[in-house]
C-alpha cells in the first residue's frame, strides 16, 4: 500500500487559502474517484471538492473552521500499489480467450 | 551501435561486489529504479516535467526522486510541453543530460517543433559541436481507458525524424536496462513507455542486462514471426501460446529499437520462419508496419511464403475508453492475421 497526499488546490485565480466548512468523509472511509470530500469556502464561493482518486482516507487535515493554505496537505489516501495514476485504470489481467482456431497444411515442414 | 550500447551496462567480471539477486518489480518500479541510478551516475542528469517532482508523476515513475536528489535536479514545470522540450535543448547545449517527461503521448504534439526542428538535428547542424543527450520519456499507447490524447501511438512520427533514436520496452527487465542505457547515451532518445504494462510485475536482473542492441527474440518458433513492440509484445506472447495448441510454432520478435530499426534481426528471424505478421496499435496507413513489411520483403522476398500481414489499429483518431478493446489488435484479430498468412498459396 502507498500513501498519497492531496494538497489544497488553487480553487480560483490566485486564491491563497480556503476555510473548511464541513468534511463529507471521515478517516477510514473508502472513497471513490470524484466523490465529494469536503466543502470549503474561499473568498469567492463555497465549493465541494471531488476526490482526485479512489482509496481509503488515512488522514484529514483541519476541522470545520480551520483555514488551509493552498498547497498545504488537505487529505491523505492509502491506495494499493497497483492503483492507476490520476488518469485511467489498471488493465485487468485476464486469461487469454479466443474464438479463432488456426488450421494449416504446412507443406514446407 | 553495439559498442556504445553494451559498455555502460556490462558488469565487470570477477572481483567486483557480489551481483545483486534478481528482483521482482513492476515496470513502474523498474523505471523508477533506473532513473534513480541514472541520476546517481551522472550529476548532470536532470528530470523535469509536469507533476514529476512533488507528486512523483501521475504514474509514480519519479516517485521519491525529488526527496532523494533535491528540487534542483527533479522539478515540476508549467503545463507547456514546448517549454519542457525547449528547455531541454538549452540544457543539453550547456552540458546537462535532460530527462524530460511528456506526461502523455498526445501532449507531445505541442513540442513537435522543439523535438523535430531542434533536438533531432542540432548535432548534425553543429557538425557534432552540440550533441543533444536528451532522454524524452513518453508514457505511450493505449489500453487504460484514458480520455482523448492519452492513448496515442506516435512511433511513426518520431521514427521519421532523422537524428532521433526511438525505443519501447516490453517488460520490467527491458524497461530497467533500456532506460539506464538511454539515460547514458549521447543522442536524443524517445523512450516510449507502454502505459498499459506499468503495473504487471516481472523479474528484473540488474546485474545481467543481456544484449540491448536491436531486436530480441521473446519466444522462439519456426513457422511464423510475430513482430511487435511495447504492450503488443505481451499480447503476441499470449497468441503464440494459443497458436501452439493448434500446432503452429510462432516466434515473437520484440523489436525494442524502432529507430534505428534492426533490419538484420528482422531478416534473420523471417528468413527462418518464412512468414511474418506485424502487430501495432498505431493506425495502419504509413504505420511502422508498412516499413517493416517493406524491409522484410526486400530482404526475404525469395523465401517468403506469403505477403507480410499487418494487424493494426484503424485509420481513425484513437477512440474513447469503451471502444479501445475494438481498436487495439486483440487476440482473435492477430490469430486471423496468422491464419491469412498460413492459408496463402502462390500462383
Amino acid at each position: 500500500m502507498a500513501e498519497l497526499s492531496f494538497p489544497l488546490p488553487d480553487l480560483g485565480e490566485g486564491l491563497i487559502e480556503a476555510t473548511i466548512l464541513e468534511w463529507l468523509v471521515a478517516e477510514g472511509d473508502q472513497v471513490e474517484r470524484n466523490q465529494p470530500l469536503v466543502e470549503v469556502e474561499t473568498t469567492k464561493s463555497a465549493v465541494e471538492l471531488p476526490s482526485p482518486q479512489a482509496g481509503t482516507v488515512m488522514k484529514v487535515h483541519g476541522e470545520a473552521g480551520s483555514v488551509i493554505a493552498v498547497g498545504d496537505p488537505l487529505i491523505v489516501f492509502e491506495v494499493p500499489d497497483d492503483t492507476a495514476g490520476i488518469v485511467g485504470t489498471v488493465p485487468a489481467e485476464k486469461a487469454p480467450a479466443r474464438r479463432v482456431r488456426l488450421s494449416a497444411v504446412l507443406d514446407d515442414d | 551501435m553495439s559498442e556504445t550500447l553494451s559498455s555502460p551496462l556490462s558488469p565487470a567480471a570477477g572481483d567486483g561486489p557480489a551481483a545483486p539477486a534478481p528482483l521482482t518489480l513492476s515496470m513502474q518500479g523498474a523505471l523508477n529504479r533506473a532513473l534513480g541510478e541514472v541520476l546517481e551516475d551522472n550529476p548532470k542528469a536532470l528530470i523535469f516535467g509536469e507533476d514529476v517532482g512533488r507528486l512523483g508523476g501521475v504514474f509514480r515513475i519519479t516517485d521519491g526522486l525529488q526527496a532523494r536528489f533535491g528540487a534542483e535536479r527533479v522539478f515540476d514545470t508549467p503545463l507547456a510541453e514546448s517549454g519542457i522540450l525547449g528547455m531541454s535543448v538549452g540544457l543539453a547545449m550547456a552540458g546537462f543530460h535532460p530527462i524530460p517527461e511528456v506526461q502523455f503521448d498526445g501532449f507531445a504534439y505541442p513540442a513537435v517543433n522543439q523535438i523535430v526542428s531542434q533536438i533531432g538535428r542540432m548535432n548534425y547542424r553543429s557538425r557534432g559541436a552540440l550533441p543533444m543527450p536528451v532522454t524524452l520519456r513518453v508514457p505511450s499507447f493505449g489500453g487504460i481507458r484514458a480520455p482523448e490524447l492519452h492513448g496515442e501511438s506516435l512511433e511513426s512520427l518520431f521514427v521519421h525524424v532523422p537524428g532521433l533514436k526511438v525505443v519501447s520496452p516490453a517488460d520490467p527487465h527491458q524497461a530497467y536496462h533500456l532506460l539506464r542505457l538511454a539515460g547514458s547515451m549521447p543522442d536524443p532518445v524517445i523512450f516510449m513507455e507502454p502505459k498499459a504494462r506499468y503495473w504487471q510485475k516481472g523479474p528484473v536482473d540488474p546485474a545481467d542486462a543481456g544484449a540491448l542492441e536491436g531486436a530480441r527474440i521473446a519466444r522462439p518458433g519456426r513457422h511464423l514471426t510475430l513482430i511487435a513492440w511495447g504492450a503488443m509484445v505481451a499480447r503476441c506472447l499470449q497468441v503464440a501460446e494459443l497458436a501452439a495448441e493448434d500446432g503452429i510454432e510462432v516466434e515473437v520478435l520484440d523489436l525494442r529499437w524502432l529507430s534505428p530499426i534492426d533490419a538484420d534481426g528482422l531478416a534473420e528471424s523471417v528468413s527462418r520462419t518464412r512468414r511474418a505478421v506485424v502487430v501495432h496499435e498505431a493506425p495502419r496507413s504509413s504505420g511502422l508496419g508498412a516499413e517493416i513489411a517493406a524491409l522484410v520483403t526486400e530482404r526475404c522476398f525469395n523465401t517468403l511464403k506469403a505477403p507480410v500481414e499487418r494487424v493494426t489499429g484503424f485509420d481513425v483518431p484513437y477512440p474513447s475508453g469503451d471502444l479501445e478493446d475494438e481498436y487495439i489488435p486483440n487476440i482473435d484479430r492477430i490469430l486471423f492475421g496468422i491464419q491469412r498468412v498460413l492459408e496463402h498459396r502462390r500462383g
